[in-house]
């Protein structure tokens, strides 16, 4: 059907421009529920991308992943972690050690640093290049969210963003692995959110507080 | 599953050490099976090979000594949500059952998602203790081994995409065995090779404790149960060395040069060099144990970096006399705990009159540790510097021993410190806290390393010339 034909082509176009604004607004964002829908909105935008791409190049598995990819990320994990963010009861601030513009430049840079290399060492490649300087950039965003927040939900975040980035490297170089592995995958993941939501509830009970800069007892 | 079900948790210690026998067999039988066999093959994800036996030998001797222990261990635990004996049973299970699924795994994409489980089966067992420190370890090590592993998925996925480029069809571009063979066919997409080893290495090295990724490696074991540390020491650590064994057997074959080797020895002395300097001024005890893991993981890669096949027997014999050694102690070092009631090393002394039996075990097992004959580590180590000295490679061999010779003097200050001297409290009077069973263990421990450190039994050698023949080029 031809608008299904460009619907796909449309978001294969489109999905890694979308990307990088879902990637600048995380960058920017000061509350923590805002940072979560952003995340569902990058997955949701991933999803759509495997699916035009399953569309585009008849591969029937890919519809499969792109379910799986919807129902966990941008439902699944999602909706878990504004239920724990509500049972946690602290407050929504996203705990920032880097001011937001500043943490938008650097978001910036990353995203330009992405795209030379993939330009200059990965270009003989031939796939598509700006999706894969879409997912180096998720990796290298996803690290940097990491590092400069102070909540131990936001390095989950950073984490889940992270992996978005490998799942996107994966699928623009190889279309995704072989359907039993990317399961797997997601239910690590899924199960990795829902261990760090355990702990995350021990840090609370036992810190007071989810500020991992007070987690600073064990050194050397 | 079913310890979980038992309340009681002395019916759960009961359970937990039936299904502990069930399960020693049913490990026995696989390796017996490939010994005589050769190669076992369950459906296209599941394989074993003589590489696979003598992870599982070890694996399961590792097993049995830590559920015995525990056994002994945690009678004086409290019941709170999750830090229950049937939980900390149950998790262990769970962890050994992931453990054993890397080593039977065929294909490389099922040994991430395996190893992944494996972080998220320990980390409930690291934090065990609801402790600040057991919380921060447990998150630590949570974070750092996920980040790790999303590197390593992405090495795969590297590795993957080199194998379709290369012509290898889809179906078998994860399978390792199928890799291993058309590895030679690799070497047309080269640099793509490289580039996977590099991130696989960064990956699975954080789960082996090279440094710099080692910074989760000191407090995880530090602040675990005891059991689970000699769990993690003796266990994970092989676990994640048996991937990057898998990942350098076809990198080798594929690159046609030393680069997957150069980059092991880079690893393996950065990881031999930093924890012999830091072990000086450790204060805790199980934290000295800790970085004494990460440099015998350094030992073992310098083994394999070298190549080689006395470098390799050296290797994978040294996996199985460190999975003991350290096992032995950390088992002392619980003992000392239950005891004293703190693991400090300044706050320790006189532990020979106090506690005999332990500080003897805590003796032999540094002798043992650092390297001295006529324990066990002295046989594989020597193999190792064999290698090096036979290669030639002489920088590596002068690390390796510099390396041991900073241990050693760490060892006998620290150990001095607490065995000698006056006690700074009489003598207990109702006898050492420490169950017999503990003691049966720390024996076991010891009668290994001094056997093998004499000769190493006729089965195993040929168990371990076939794990070699294995990987060799």
């Amino acid at each position: 059907m031809p608008v299904a034909h460009l619907a796909a082509v449309k978001a294969l176009n489109s999905a890694a421009v979308l990307l990088f604004l879902t990637l600048l607004l995380l960058a920017a964002a000061k509350r923590l529920s805002t940072i979560i829908v952003l995340f569902a909105v990058q997955s949701a935008v991933l999803a759509a991308d495997v699916m035009a791409v399953a569309y585009v190049h008849r591969i029937p598995e890919a519809y499969a992943i792109a379910a799986l990819v919807f129902l966990t990320k941008v439902i699944g994990i999602p909706y878990a972690l504004l239920k724990l963010l509500k049972r946690l009861q602290v407050s929504r601030q996203a705990g920032s050690t880097v001011s937001s513009a500043l943490s938008v430049s650097i978001t910036t840079g990353l995203i330009v640093l992405a795209f030379s290399a993939v330009h200059t060492y990965l270009g003989g490649l031939q796939v598509g290049e700006e999706g894969l300087a879409a997912a180096i950039a998720l990796i290298l965003c996803g690290a940097f969210l990491m590092v400069s927040r102070s909540k131990a939900i936001m390095q989950i975040m950073g984490l889940l963003v992270l992996e978005n980035g490998i799942f996107l490297a994966a699928l623009t170089t190889t279309f995704g692995m072989p359907l039993i592995i990317e399961i797997g995958v997601a239910f690590d993941l899924v199960m990795g959110v829902f261990l760090m939501g355990i702990f995350m509830f021990r840090i609370r009970d036992t810190f007071e507080d989810l500020d991992i800069s007070k987690l600073r007892r064990l050194r050397g | 599953m079913v310890v979980l079900a038992c309340r009681n948790p002395r019916v759960a210690t009961a359970v937990a050490l039936a299904f502990g026998v069930c399960e020693e067999v049913v490990l026995g039988s696989i390796v017996w099976m490939l010994h005589t066999r050769g190669v076992l093959v369950s459906g296209t994800y599941l394989r074993a090979d003589g590489l696979t036996a003598v992870f599982i030998l070890n694996l399961g001797l590792v097993f049995v000594l830590v559920l015995v222990y525990a056994a002994g261990y945690l009678r004086h635990l409290p019941s709170e949500r999750f830090s229950s004996p049937r939980w900390f049973y149950a998790l262990l299970y769970l962890f050994l059952f992931t453990m054993l699924g890397a080593y039977l795994s065929a294909n490389l994409g099922l040994l991430w998602i395996v190893m992944e489980g494996t972080t998220l089966a320990s980390a409930l067992l690291v934090g065990f203790y609801n402790t600040e420190g057991a919380v921060e370890a447990g998150w630590k090590y949570l974070v750092v081994c996920t980040v790790g592993l999303a590197f390593a998925l992405f090495g795969t996925i590297v590795l993957y995409l080199a194998a379709v480029k290369a012509g290898i069809p889809q179906t078998a571009a994860l399978d390792w065995a199928s890799l291993n063979e058309l590895a030679p066919k690799l070497v047309h997409s080269r640099e793509l090779v490289k580039l996977a080893f590099v991130f696989l290495l960064i990956g699975y090295g954080t789960k082996v404790g090279f440094v710099p990724m080692h910074l989760w490696l000191p407090d995880a074991h530090a602040e675990a149960p005891t059991p689970i540390s000699a769990m993690l020491s003796a266990g994970l650590l092989n676990c994640a060395m048996y991937a990057l064994l898998r990942y350098d057997s076809i990198v080798s074959r594929a690159t046609l040069s030393s680069f997957s080797h150069h980059l092991l020895l880079a690893f393996g002395a950065a990881s031999l060099v930093i924890p012999g300097l830091l072990m000086l001024v450790q204060r805790d005890l199980k934290r000295l144990l800790a970085y004494s893991s990460v440099e015998h993981m350094g030992i073992i890669a310098t083994g394999i970096g070298l190549g080689g096949a006395l470098g390799l027997y050296g290797a994978l014999l040294h996996t199985f006399n460190h999975s003991v050694a350290k096992s032995l102690l950390f088992f002392s070092a619980g003992s000392v705990r239950e005891n004293m009631g703190t693991l400090r090393m300044d706050r320790i002394a006189g532990l020979s009159r106090l506690l005999p039996w332990t500080s003897s075990g805590l003796v032999l097992g540094g002798l043992a540790i650092v390297g001295l004959p006529p324990f066990s580590l002295f046989v594989s180590e020597f193999a190792i510097l064999n290698e090096a000295f036979s290669q030639a490679k002489f920088l590596v061999a002068t690390v390796v021993l510099g390396t041991l010779t900073l241990v050693f003097g760490a060892f006998a200050f620290h150990f001095m410190r607490m065995i000698a001297g006056d006690p700074h409290q009489p003598a207990f009077a109702s006898g050492s806290k420490t169950s017999p069973l503990e003691f049966a263990v720390m024996g076991v421990c010891t009668a290994c390393l001094i056997t093998f450190g004499l000769w190493v039994p006729t089965g195993f050698q040929s168990l371990l010339r076939h794990a070699v023949e294995v990987v060799q080029r």
